[in-house]
């Protein structure tokens, strides 16, 4: 289904609202595609009744409204499943803590988003934006992640992409 | 046995247990193999009304069933609204089993044809379920409850019909809906366009449903998609004694 451009923005929030929560991990980019094809998504959905966006947990969690950013050194990187986690210690404190951990999509997903597993390695200056825990505790869902050579990359991407598909890879996230 | 029946007996047998073999696959619509992405998930996915699967029917639950339903629905919307995850099996990392595992997010699924067996494969939580083609199913009262239970099928002109019981109670049903250990689960599985696959999935249980219920899933083919490895090894998600999921933070382990 094509939506023009020009009338992204017109769309209520309350069809943006439950996309973003169980965004698929998608990076902006990709979900600028999603919310494009919202309407037709969200049919989908309702015809279905089944295709569920939830694969280990929902993100209700984590507080998408306030972003928060992190800049600091990764001190570990977990290429596993279900997620992929990643370390950091704060050159200044946010929220109180000087560390914080940083859930990503599963392996899989992040691939779809042209991730690699060593993307990300013990040592490097990364800036982070993230939505932390609604608990309050320093842990968060990342939504991009800017790497020591400026390359920016969200959290995953679509299904059917990357490497191995032949359809083209995702676009990384705008800074 | 003569010289002239093994000469030319034993050839024929052999040609035509081949030609057997390979009849699922050569014939028209039966080719199904390869790696399938629940459809409307992934990016250029352009589905064409006319092959979108058609609404599910109601659920019409008996009455001790429609509680424990409703109490579910209840639960998993007052977690979400106070901002907490809904603590469900697959926060443990349990698998999904039947039949929530055939639609899992974004996760492709891989169905592999040989002979005698069609095999799906997930990708989320690697989940197998083996369909055995042309046999009798076993009553459901022989197979020990499980997550996948026993499945046989056979093809209905291009229409692959799959019959599954044996899932116990415990496996999560469609959308949280509570059913019993007499579950059958008629499965409807076509390809409606070149590349895009219905699974009709009809749901029958006399003690939990005052009548069936059907639903479509639809996947769009994903060509040459190499299957992630998914093993689920660093669960950092927890249900804690108030149940309510948390994630560690900080190197907890």
């Amino acid at each position: 289904m094509i939506i023009g451009i020009g009338r992204r923005k017109k769309r209520s929030n309350t069809l943006r609202e439950p996309l973003k929560r169980y965004s698929l991990l998608a990076p902006e980019g990709s979900m600028r595609f999603i919310l494009g094809r919202s309407m037709f998504v969200l049919l989908a959905a309702v015809v279905t009744g089944a295709v569920s966006v939830r694969a280990h947990h929902s993100f209700s969690m984590f507080d998408t409204t306030t972003p928060v950013t992190l800049a600091g050194v990764v001190s570990s990187v977990e290429w596993t499943n279900p997620h992929v986690y990643i370390e950091l210690d704060l050159s200044e404190p946010v929220k109180g803590a000087r560390h914080w951990s940083i859930e990503l999509g599963s392996p899989s997903i992040l691939q779809r988003g042209g991730w690699k597993f060593n993307s990300v390695r013990k040592g490097d200056k990364v800036t982070a934006i993230v939505s932390p825990l609604k608990n309050g505790e320093p842990g968060s869902l990342l939504t991009r992640i800017t790497l020591p050579d400026g390359r920016v990359l969200g959290n995953g991407g679509p299904a059917g992409v990357g490497p191995g598909t032949t359809e083209p890879p995702a676009r990384p996230s705008a800074k | 046995m003569t010289r002239m029946t093994r000469t030319v007996g034993i050839p024929l047998l052999v040609i035509a247990c081949l030609t057997a073999s390979a009849h699922a696959q050569s014939t028209p619509g039966r080719n199904i193999s390869g790696a399938w992405v629940p459809m409307g998930a992934g990016r250029g996915a352009k589905i064409d009304p006319k092959i979108a699967p058609p609404a599910a029917t109601p659920i019409v639950l008996k009455p001790a069933y429609a509680k424990m339903f409703e109490a579910r629905r209840t639960a998993d919307a007052e977690a979400t609204k106070r901002g907490d995850a809904p603590a469900t099996p697959a926060v443990l990392c349990l698998p999904y089993g039947m039949p929530r595992m055939m639609t899992v997010a974004s996760y492709p699924i891989e169905i592999l044809q040989t002979p005698g067996q069609i095999t799906i494969v997930t990708e989320a939580f690697s989940e197998v379920r083996r369909v055995h083609l042309d046999q009798p199913q076993l009553p459901i009262d022989e197979v020990p409850p499980g997550f996948y239970g026993h499945s046989v099928g056979r093809w209905d002109g291009d229409t692959l019909v799959i019959d599954t019981v044996g899932i116990k109670e415990s496996v999560p049903g469609y959308n949280l809906m509570p059913h019993s250990d007499q579950m059958r689960i008629t499965e409807r599985i076509r390809l409606v366009a070149p590349d895009v696959l219905h699974d009709q999935i009809t749901i029958d249980d006399p003690v939990a449903l005052e009548k069936p219920f059907t639903y479509t899933l639809a996947f769009r083919r994903l060509p040459n998609y190499k299957m992630v490895e998914f093993v689920c090894e660093n669960n950092r998600e927890y249900i804690d004694e108030q149940g309510r999921v948390r994630m560690k933070v900080g190197g907890q382990k």
